[in-house]
């Protein structure tokens, strides 16, 4: 078992994000000189520096920031919700649903704003098939609701293809970028925040309780925990994240289900460390990932999603490696 | 039989047989295939939108009997029956139209469907556009092989005169930075090796991302900004403006936003390498010249 002091971890991630934001704030297409951003910070006059560095590169890397934080919440939410490693954000069809919704939306010519609020409505109606069909009589079995899940996105994902195949070629370039996930470059607005930091506050309050459902639920209902009510919270509260999270910026890939993997190695079970571990974590990955969407090969600029994996695939393996070495002397 | 009737078959048919021989049409295409027919095509199938206008503009609209999807121009054309899109054609569809020539797009159809119809023992031209002398070439090879070829030769001369002409009126004036772009979120434009930013050349413009490697090529709001353009066009569809262009006034850091020099134009015109690329290239210096006129 890992033995990094918790909070020690912490202040370092605190530190790292911090750190994160100058990074991002300080790189992009154009060379920009801090002084004069200082200067027009001090004097009110506004320059083009200051203006690339506040309306641009400050907008996207709050928005990743958030987005970030938000997928490694609801990772570590259904991870604890399916007890499966293998679990993310999206396996239970709530990005599915959006992505159809918001595509027709594309495909229907709607503006960018329209386009959101479907992306929005469908992750709702997904979140909610999946929730009334999942219930049957009652229970509320893990593999019911894997396998509702599970099914539900296999069938919108034969929508998002049906989509591309028949909208015009001139509709596409949108419609990708959106499917790989992308921030623009609007700023995560006052919500999103919000809700991340409410869902990590009450989610850090029970975090007993999912360290109990962790290790098995009879156990924990004989603890006293009303497990039911306590899963169905969490579904809700990880498909409302991951809602949030997709309808800002598409579906942006592996945050999610390595972020909550790769705390846990670090820094060990408890929840009431993973999950602002998580969030944290999260945030700076997926800042680092939009520097580098902008910047590697600049003035061109790819997709986050791309990133995320060609940074997080490497440092997973690594970090399972020398976990697997830490446990067999 | 008797002697006089067998001399008289043998003459008709001799006879036949050289009328069709005088109706040979012989031309290599594209691709450098021959491609021959026995008689002018009657029965024409066009793989490609661009490919659909040239054959109307040379006069050979009455003869098309299928078109691709987007085949939107002239008008007429939007009647001629449909046989699939130009990435996914339905094979069966042109089968059963009997065509007796299909001009594809080399680059834009699938080499393999192509091949199948040719298999199939369809008579295929492969057609592939890049430069505005490529237009005025297809239009003289698709009026031969149409039997329009004195229509095709004047179009073709007319074509070239007019894209000659807003050469030698613009391409001299005062050189500006403009950025052409196609797409806003993400911001798409096209490199210097895309015949539009030849057009811009043409006008006496300079593409601020001829240097880059893709043909077009996804591109960051910082870039342009440090690349300062001095006019943006923007091509896009007919109906209103897309709220993706007005995200450019706030950024009054750009020459082209501080003196308003936005202009959007019709993409149907400057994208597709047909005969209305004229008036998409008339566009293009018409709005690049008012950038020469300072503020507005």
């Amino acid at each position: 078992m890992p033995t990094t002091h918790p909070r020690r971890t912490l202040l370092l991630l605190l530190g790292g994000a911090i750190l994160t934001f100058v990074v991002a704030l300080s790189f992009g297409s154009a060379s920009i000189s801090w002084l004069k951003v200082i200067e027009s910070l001090r004097t009110g006059a506004t320059s083009l520096d200051y203006t690339v560095v506040m309306e641009l590169r400050l907008p996207r890397a709050a928005s990743a920031f958030v987005v970030g934080g938000m997928l490694a919440l609801a990772g570590v939410l259904m991870q604890v919700l399916l007890r499966n490693p293998l679990a993310d954000p999206y396996i239970l069809g709530t990005s599915g649903g959006a992505a159809v919704a918001a595509l027709t939306a594309m495909l229907l010519g709607w503006h960018s704003g329209l386009v959101s609020t479907a992306a929005t409505v469908g992750a709702m109606f997904s979140m909610a098939l999946v929730f009334f069909l999942a219930r049957g009589r009652g229970d509320w079995a893990v593999t019911r609701l894997l396998l509702t899940g599970v099914v539900l996105a296999a069938g919108w994902g034969a929508g998002i293809s049906f989509i591309l195949a028949v909208s015009p070629s001139s509709h596409l370039y949108g419609m990708l970028f959106w499917l790989m996930g992308d921030f623009n470059d609007a700023g995560p607005g006052l919500f999103r925040p919000l809700l991340l930091i409410a869902s990590l506050t009450g989610t850090m309050v029970i975090a007993r309780n999912l360290n109990l459902i962790t290790l098995g639920e009879d156990r924990a209902e004989a603890l006293g925990v009303h497990t039911r009510a306590v899963r169905i919270g969490i579904y809700l509260l990880a498909s409302i994240l991951t809602a949030a999270a997709v309808t800002l910026a598409g579906t942006i890939g592996f945050v999610g289900l390595v972020v909550p993997h790769m705390v846990r190695m670090v820094i060990g079970p408890n929840h009431s460390s993973v999950l602002p571990a998580s969030v944290l974590f999260g945030g700076i990955l997926l800042v680092l990932a939009e520097t580098l969407a902008r910047t590697l090969i600049a003035p061109r600029m790819l997709p986050v999603g791309v990133i995320t994996a060609f940074v997080g695939v490497p440092l997973f393996l690594y970090l399972l490696r020398s976990g697997l070495k830490r446990q067999d002397p | 039989m008797n002697p006089f009737l067998r001399l008289i078959c043998g003459l008709a048919a001799l006879l036949s047989l050289s009328f069709q021989a005088l109706a040979t049409v012989s031309v290599v295409d594209d691709t450098g295939q021959n491609v021959t027919l026995t008689a002018p095509a009657t029965r024409i199938i066009s793989l490609a939108p661009n490919i659909t206008e040239i054959l109307f503009h040379i006069g050979a609209g009455a003869q098309v009997v299928g078109v691709v999807s987007y085949s939107d121009f002239p008008p007429e054309a939007i009647k001629v029956a449909g046989v699939g899109t130009y990435d996914q054609l339905d094979i069966e569809a042109i089968l059963k139209l009997q065509p007796d020539l299909v001009v594809g797009w080399n680059s834009g159809n699938s080499a393999e469907d192509l091949k199948t119809l040719e298999e199939l023992g369809l008579t295929v031209y492969r057609n592939e556009s890049k430069t505005l002398e490529d237009v005025a070439s297809s239009m003289q090879q698709f009026a031969a092989l149409t039997g329009h070829s004195t229509m095709g030769n004047t179009k073709s001369a007319a074509f070239l005169e007019g894209t000659l002409s807003l050469q030698k009126r613009y391409q001299d004036r005062k050189n500006l930075r403009v950025f052409y772009q196609i797409w806003g979120d993400p911001i798409y434009t096209v490199n210097g090796h895309h015949l539009i930013s030849h057009l811009i050349n043409q006008c006496g413009g300079t593409n601020i991302f001829s240097g880059l490697e893709t043909l077009a090529p996804v591109v960051t709001t910082e870039s342009v900004i440090e690349r300062n353009p001095e006019v943006i066009v923007a091509g896009v569809y007919p109906g209103p403006v897309p709220e993706w262009f007005g995200e450019w006034n706030k950024w009054s850091g750009i020459e082209a936003v501080k003196s308003d020099h936005l202009y959007t134009i019709d993409t149907n015109h400057i994208s597709r390498m047909g005969p209305r690329i004229l008036l998409g290239m008339q566009a293009m210096c018409e709005v690049i010249d008012k950038g020469r006129e300072g503020r507005h």
